[in-house]
């Protein structure tokens, strides 16, 4: 199985419920090891936003996000999630650098492809329950 | 300069501490979690003031301070003060965003259409008191649409009003720009607003301003002690990704998603129409269309007082403001002494002169 790319893998398991996602990555660490955390910390994130009438860019607020970098069989990997989980973090760069040093390819796409399915799904019942608060109005 | 010293200061504060933790219940994890999830508007007017995305710890000060806003308001501003920036994010451009309710006021039929979304408006308002006498079962969240038949909302992006009256020649084509740095906006956070502000300081004061404060200036405003009187063009609250750029590929991607709400008034001025923006963190109608309203009368050439720039930024900050009310309550006994003397001093010769 082809290994998605990283900008959807990232986005998907991000999203992905934590617990879930550093659940399969325990059960893979002994094939991963050994692993070499660079980095394990949460910070700011400043999230700019687009002004619709004058076309401004400015600060709507700052997300408070954890982030890691880790290193393992000669590849590095990288990954941020909003919160303070310092473990989610760690899970998610952990699979961001086994992609990359293409450990464990089936057992990581076949984990991304259930987890999109599970979020694609969650999100078209809140397309479906969105799609019926819609309104026709009419002036007379 | 005197100073007041307090004895037994201590054991009165950790007593005091004690007396406010037994009246207002157990703090936990649960308590926090419950809150997070049951009361997200709640949460969210911490985070849009406190002007930090996080909604557990939103939800954790709002439990440790018993629901004292303010207070919790400042203890995330505090937390937000601990913590380093590590990246700027891609700016979120509400056409993108996955919106939940986008109705506007001014137009019936816009493109993308009204969508009520998650909402109490049109509800009726009755308190629930079957609920508290046991004559009824509490409400659980169903997964379903009521309206079952109802096809998934096409994945598409549903663009801004503006962006509609731009097209059909009501409103100017804004001049082209460059794409902004995100890690070069102004940033009140950094730097000292200046006025006039540049319109990014003066939206991220209105992002970040107390809710009541910027509802009251409004208010005034909408009341007739403005200059205009708008309509909502659109409101919009939906989720926002927060796109940050992977440090080692350059690979774009989301760490997640976040609440966001904005709303833009128009208001005609001779034969154009003008228009008033704002936006914040978390789902917040009243702030966003009263912040809105307030952007529009600042660019006012004579506003009212209560609507000028410097006046509206400063006074609607809420941990300053909020900051400057309470800390009459310390005491201020040496110059309140003082005030007493020159009162005194004041009557005796008013006496040596009627004598």
């Amino acid at each position: 199985m082809a290994y998605p790319d990283q900008s959807f893998y990232l986005s998907i398991l991000s999203r992905s419920p934590a617990t879930v996602v550093k659940d399969f990555v325990e059960h893979l660490l002994p094939t991963l090891e050994p692993v070499e955390v660079l980095h394990n910390s949460t910070g700011l994130v400043m999230l700019p936003m687009q002004d619709t009438a004058k076309g401004a860019t400015f600060y709507v607020g700052e997300v408070l996000v954890a982030s890691a970098r880790v290193r393992l069989a000669g590849a590095e990997g990288y990954a941020a999630c909003l919160g303070r989980d310092l473990t989610q973090a760690l899970a998610l760069a952990l699979l961001d650098a086994a992609c990359t040093a293409g450990c464990c390819r089936a057992e990581i796409a076949a984990f991304v492809q259930a987890q999109a399915a599970a979020l694609e799904a969650e999100d078209l019942v809140l397309r479906q329950q969105i799609e019926a608060t819609r309104v026709e109005l009419e002036t007379f | 300069m005197a100073y007041v010293a307090a004895r037994g200061g201590e054991a009165a504060i950790q007593e005091a501490e004690a007396l406010f933790r037994r009246l207002n219940g157990t703090l936990d994890a649960g308590l926090v979690q419950q809150i997070e999830r049951q009361l997200p508007y709640l949460v969210d007017r911490v985070m849009s003031e406190g002007s930090l995305y996080a909604p557990e710890l939103a939800a954790l000060a709002i439990a440790q301070t018993g629901g004292d806003l303010y207070e919790a308001i400042l203890l995330l501003r505090a937390y937000r003060s601990t913590q380093p920036r590590v990246a700027y994010a891609a700016p979120v451009d509400p056409a993108t965003m996955q919106t939940l309710r986008r109705i506007s006021a001014a137009f019936k039929d816009i493109p993308g259409g009204q969508i009520l979304g998650p909402t109490l408006d049109y509800s009726h308002r009755l308190l629930r008191t079957d609920l508290l006498d046991g004559d009824a079962q509490g409400e659980v969240a169903s997964e379903q649409p009521t309206t079952p038949e109802s096809p998934a909302i096409l994945n598409s992006p549903i663009p801004p009003v503006t962006e509609w009256l731009r097209l059909n020649g009501l409103l100017a084509a804004l001049p082209p720009q460059p794409p902004a740095d995100p890690a070069l906006l102004p940033d009140v956070t950094r730097e000292a607003v200046r006025f006039p502000a540049p319109r990014a300081q003066r939206l991220q004061s209105l992002a970040r301003a107390d809710t009541g404060g910027v509802l009251a200036l409004g208010y005034a405003s909408m009341r007739g002690y403005g200059l205009i009187h708008p309509t909502v063009n659109e409101v919009r609250l939906g989720y926002a990704d927060v796109l940050l750029e992977h440090p080692i590929s350059g690979v774009r991607f989301s760490a997640g998603r976040v609440r966001v709400s904005m709303a833009e008034v128009v208001s005609s001025h001779g034969d154009t129409l003008e228009l008033g923006y704002a936006a914040t963190l978390g789902w917040n109608e009243v702030k966003v269309i009263a912040g809105a309203m307030l952007d529009l009368e600042m660019d006012k050439p004579n506003p009212h007082p209560a609507h000028d720039e410097e006046f509206v930024l400063y006074h609607t900050e809420p941990v300053e403001s909020s900051g400057f009310c309470i800390h009459y309550k310390l005491p201020h006994y040496v110059t309140f002494s003082s005030n007493l003397d020159a009162l005194r001093r004041a009557r005796e010769m008013a006496a040596e002169e009627s004598e």
